[in-house]
């Protein structure tokens, strides 16, 4: 039995002892191609973790991060599923070419998007699993059961996706990443180029640190 | 090895034991007759101490628990076509030779191949709740001996050697030229033909003859062929009628297992699925499956038939279910050097059409934009396998935020002035509008009477900071989603 933790570094270590599949490191991780986004995950968004994305209003670029993302797993020869809650996805607003590798599920509301994310979090030919559940009635989801995203966490941390989480307000709990979006991007920057916007994005970094943060500390 | 036979032992029993799950490891009896005369046929393994003949009072007292059944013809009938069925996947000329048993004609296939399919068609009965054995040999009657000694395959290929040690009753004898032969200590086969065979014509007729001739394998006959099934499909009822899922998979998965083998000795693949279940209060629920990934896995088809059964509340109990495959060609493709192919395919479409289930066939799968400007003109389409190498980037990347749908978009007012959006008011949203940029007039097939459509499109840019798309019809004005 070991002694009794007196530093964070030998509460961890006395945890992941005890919780070995808890201390288990991320499983590589995919690049966003938001500049701000990959420095502040430490290279983008991790492989068997969930990183949650707080859209606190309309307009802050939730939207955006998803065309980026669409275009970075295009390039890199990566499937991506994208479970849209509130059917928002307008694939008219992405180019063509960025949707081939894309399955899109189009759900009705907050038990859809649940019950496909369980399915498409197992299914390891999908590098990002992107649950999207702005729209959705935020009391319905502030109520979904912890088991649920407990039993999603599990099959996210058995596997290498990296899943994507955007909301409105936080809802995962305990998630190893939650990021703000808080700055609404002006209709005056209507003509810049979507890459460049991304890059301009500031993120607030609510919750986290790298896996190399957690060895130092 | 000209011939095959495939044989299900005890095969009225595996009959009810399939069709019926409280069955399973019970000891239970088949019984024939009524009231005092009713006997035992037949009796399960687990009913220690019953043996066919026994009146069924005196089976009962020697085994206590014994469940009685009669024969059940549709069990039987069902059991037999799954038997058909797996016949038809080693050679396309079967015959329905006895209950339980087929004899299916190798000749011309290739023996090393043959033996690995036996194999594998033994295991796929097993799979659908049929114990079965397989014997071939160089006529049928050797093939029908082979498959009653076969643990669970047996291939003859010296036949005086396997016929030798057989006993005599393999061959059929009368009940007269048994006790003669026993007479005369033959108990075997293959002391039967050591004695000459004109010389048993001579003392036992004709019928010594041909007995000598069964003994010694010798027997051809020319097989009654049956045409294999061009329809894949399942009916069945349920007497009682069921109100619970449990009861309603169970047998579902035994019709599928038939329908999937019937399927695949055809050389076929299913594309599509069609379930009905039929009420009691003489109404129908039907649903039709677009599988991503046409296929015969029972599996598969079972996941995304409960997917969507889980979701069903019918208003009477379930009296009848029909279950129709639509049969097509299995998918042949080569994928590019380029391209990204599936890690796991079979996971991949299972799990599409798990998701159909849940959400509809019509919700899932990759984007394609149809050929027009009207806005919102997307068809979902069957993934794709393999996706293609990237293109390179357009030469007209996209610009600003992307933008996000209101689906349905929000009716709203919009207060005018100066012939621009002043302010807006719809049930989610309200404000002064800061910035306007507009409009833009899209317009198509107004060439068609009735068809034609005419917007105009606005971006606003809130006090809140969003920019939001206004567009107005001839019906008023709406919200259709915001730059995100």
């Amino acid at each position: 039995m070991p002694s009794s933790p007196t530093t964070v570094a030998a509460l961890r270590s006395l945890l992941a002892t005890r919780f070995p599949e808890r201390a288990r490191a991320a499983v590589g991780a995919v690049p966003t191609e938001i500049r701000a986004l990959d420095e502040a995950l430490g290279g983008g968004l991790p492989g068997g973790r969930f990183t949650e994305i707080v859209s606190a209003s309309p307009g802050t670029g939730g939207q955006t991060i998803i065309a980026q993302l669409l275009r970075a797993t295009r390039r890199a020869r990566q499937r991506m599923a994208l479970i849209d809650g509130a059917d928002g996805f307008a694939p008219e607003d992405v180019p063509p070419d960025h949707l081939r590798h894309l399955v899109w599920v189009r759900g009705r509301g907050a038990a859809d998007a649940f019950s496909a994310a369980d399915i498409l979090l197992r299914d390891g030919n999908y590098s990002v699993v992107v649950l999207d559940v702005r729209g959705l009635s935020e009391r319905a989801l502030l109520k979904t059961p912890t088991t649920t995203w407990h039993r999603l966490r599990h099959a996210t941390e058995a596997g290498a996706i990296a899943v994507l989480v955007l909301s409105t307000t936080p809802i995962v709990p305990a998630v190893p990443w939650r990021l703000v979006l808080r700055e609404t991007v002006p209709l005056g920057a209507r003509r810049t180029l979507r890459s460049a916007l991304a890059d301009a994005f500031s993120v607030e970094i609510v919750r986290g640190h790298t896996d190399a943060e957690k060895k130092s500390a | 090895m000209n011939y095959a036979v495939v044989l299900a032992p005890n095969f009225a029993l595996q009959a009810l034991r399939r069709s019926e799950a409280a069955l399973a490891n019970k000891p239970f009896a088949i019984v024939e007759g009524e009231g005092r005369n009713a006997r035992v046929t037949e009796a399960s393994e687990h009913a220690i101490g019953v043996e066919p003949g026994l009146a069924v009072t005196l089976a009962m007292s020697r085994c206590p628990g014994l469940l009685i059944r009669p024969r059940d013809p549709n069990a039987e009938s069902e059991v037999m076509r799954v038997l058909l069925a797996a016949a038809f996947t080693l050679a396309p000329r079967v015959e329905l030779t006895a209950e339980g048993c087929c004899t299916v004609n190798l000749q011309g296939a290739d023996p090393i191949q043959t033996e690995k399919q036996m194999h594998a068609c033994v295991a796929e009965l097993a799979r659908a709740g049929v114990g079965a054995r397989l014997g071939a040999g160089a006529n049928p009657l050797l093939a029908a001996y082979a498959a009653r000694c076969a643990e669970p395959v047996l291939l003859v290929s010296n036949p005086a050697a396997f016929l030798a040690p057989l006993p005599l009753s393999f061959a059929e004898p009368s009940s007269v030229h048994a006790d003669v032969l026993r007479g005369w200590g033959i108990k075997t086969l293959g002391q039967l033909t050591t004695l000459p065979k004109t010389e048993i014509g001579e003392r036992l007729g004709t019928e010594g003859a041909q007995l000598w001739e069964r003994a010694a394998g010798e027997t051809i006959r020319v097989l009654r062929l049956i045409e294999p099934v061009r329809t894949f499909a399942a009916d069945w009822v349920y007497e009682p009628p069921v109100e619970s899922l449990e009861p309603l998979l169970f047998r579902m998965r035994r019709f599928a297992e038939r329908v999937a083998l019937e399927l695949r000795g055809a050389g076929r693949v299913a594309d599509n699925l069609a379930l009905t279940l039929q009420l009691e209060d003489d109404t129908d629920h039907h649903r039709e499956f677009r599988l991503p990934e046409p296929g015969a896995n029972v599996d598969g088809w079972m996941r995304v038939l409960q997917a969507h059964l889980d979701t069903v509340k019918t208003e009477a109990r379930v009296t009848g279910v029909r279950l129709v495959a639509t049969p097509a060609r299995p998918p042949e493709r080569q994928d590019g050097l380029f391209d990204t192919a599936l890690r796991d395919p079979v996971a991949f479409w299972e799990n599409l059409a798990r998701l159909a289930a849940i959400v509809g066939d019509d919700r899932v799968g990759t984007p394609v934009l149809l050929d027009t400007w009207q806005p919102d003109a997307v068809a979902l389409t069957k993934p794709v396998n393999a996706v293609p190498a990237p293109e390179d980037d357009s030469i007209h990347p996209p610009r600003g935020l992307t933008f996000r749908r209101f689906r349905p978009a929000w009716p709203a007012d919009v207060a005018i002035v100066d012939a621009r959006p002043h302010a807006v008011e719809a049930v989610e949203l309200h404000g002064i509008v800061r910035v306007a940029r507009g409009p833009f007039h899209l317009s198509s097939t107004w060439w068609k009477s009735g068809a034609a459509w005419a917007l105009e499109i606005w971006h606003v840019e809130l006090a809140s900071g969003a920019t939001y798309q206004l567009s107005r019809t001839a019906d008023g004005w709406c919200v259709e989603g915001v730059l995100d």
